[in-house]
């Protein structure tokens, strides 16, 4: 069993994951346990999930990180996803994965753009 | 003509083998970026199901000829507990308790054709092509 070690960074208040390799299923479940895990260690107000470099998504990895997306909000905090080549996102939606309820941007830039602005919105909304 | 390739389904590893040959081949064989995508995640997709229903079986993925025009064919083979309603697993939404859902219905957007048979307690057998444009 090889243990996947995608690097999850921190920024500011965000971590930042990006996706290099073809995960297999086992894989893409550790992934999410070490995401959600560096939620909780790091408290982190914001998550990006970068797939600029994934090229196939099927519908296990697609609804896993749907599932990421669910289980960071009951944590308090936001994923975003940025990066989707064209011929994912048009895949996904062929395939009839359209990831409702999932914040997306175009890059990795616009990402954090997005993370600070539902941040801030949020810490108006609470505070 | 690119030789068939075989990939034996038994573990969660085997399914990005069997998208990743199949991608491999569409690309050796020109096809373009989207639909190297639609083909894997296809596969992907198949493969899944042989691994989660029947335990194990074959992807063969192969070049085929039809008069002038040149596609990929991949046919997707178990021994497992085979389909009852065909027509129903067909339907979008439909899912079964262990339950991805996005299963054939799914598959057969990505691809041209899709042709599956199965006969209970025997097993099942998946084909579909992707046709170069």
């Amino acid at each position: 069993m090889d243990i996947i070690n995608i690097p999850i960074l921190k920024i500011e208040n965000f971590l930042i994951a990006s996706i290099q390799v073809a995960l297999h299923d086992l894989q893409a479940v550790q992934f999410k346990d070490a995401v959600l895990q560096r939620i909780y260690e790091s408290k982190a107000k914001g998550v990006i999930i970068d797939l600029t470099a994934t090229d196939v998504l099927d519908s296990f990895v697609g609804r896993l990180i749907s599932d990421i997306a669910a289980m960071a909000r009951l944590m308090g905090t936001t994923v975003v996803i940025t990066g989707l080549q064209p011929a994912v996102a048009i895949t996904l939606v062929e395939l009839g994965l359209e990831l409702p309820g999932i914040e997306t941007a175009l890059n990795l830039e616009k990402g954090i753009a997005k993370l600070r602005k539902i941040t801030e919105s949020n810490a108006d909304g609470s505070a | 003509m690119a030789v068939p390739k075989v990939i034996t389904i038994q573990s969660d590893l085997d399914i990005v083998a069997a998208r990743m040959a199949a991608r491999d081949m569409a690309k050796s064989m020109g096809f373009g970026a989207i639909d190297q995508a639609r083909i894997a995640t296809a596969i992907s997709e198949l493969a899944r199901n042989i691994y989660l229903y029947a335990g194990e079986g074959t992807v063969t993925v192969s070049e085929v000829q039809q008069g002038v025009r040149k596609g990929i064919e991949v046919i997707c083979e178990d021994q497992g507990p085979g389909i009852e309603d065909i027509s129903l697993v067909m339907q979008d939404g439909y899912t079964t308790s262990k339950g991805m859902g996005m299963g054939l219905p799914g598959a057969k957007r990505l691809m041209d054709d899709f042709e599956v048979i199965s006969i209970m307690n025997e097993g099942t057998k998946i084909t579909c092509r992707k046709w170069k444009r």
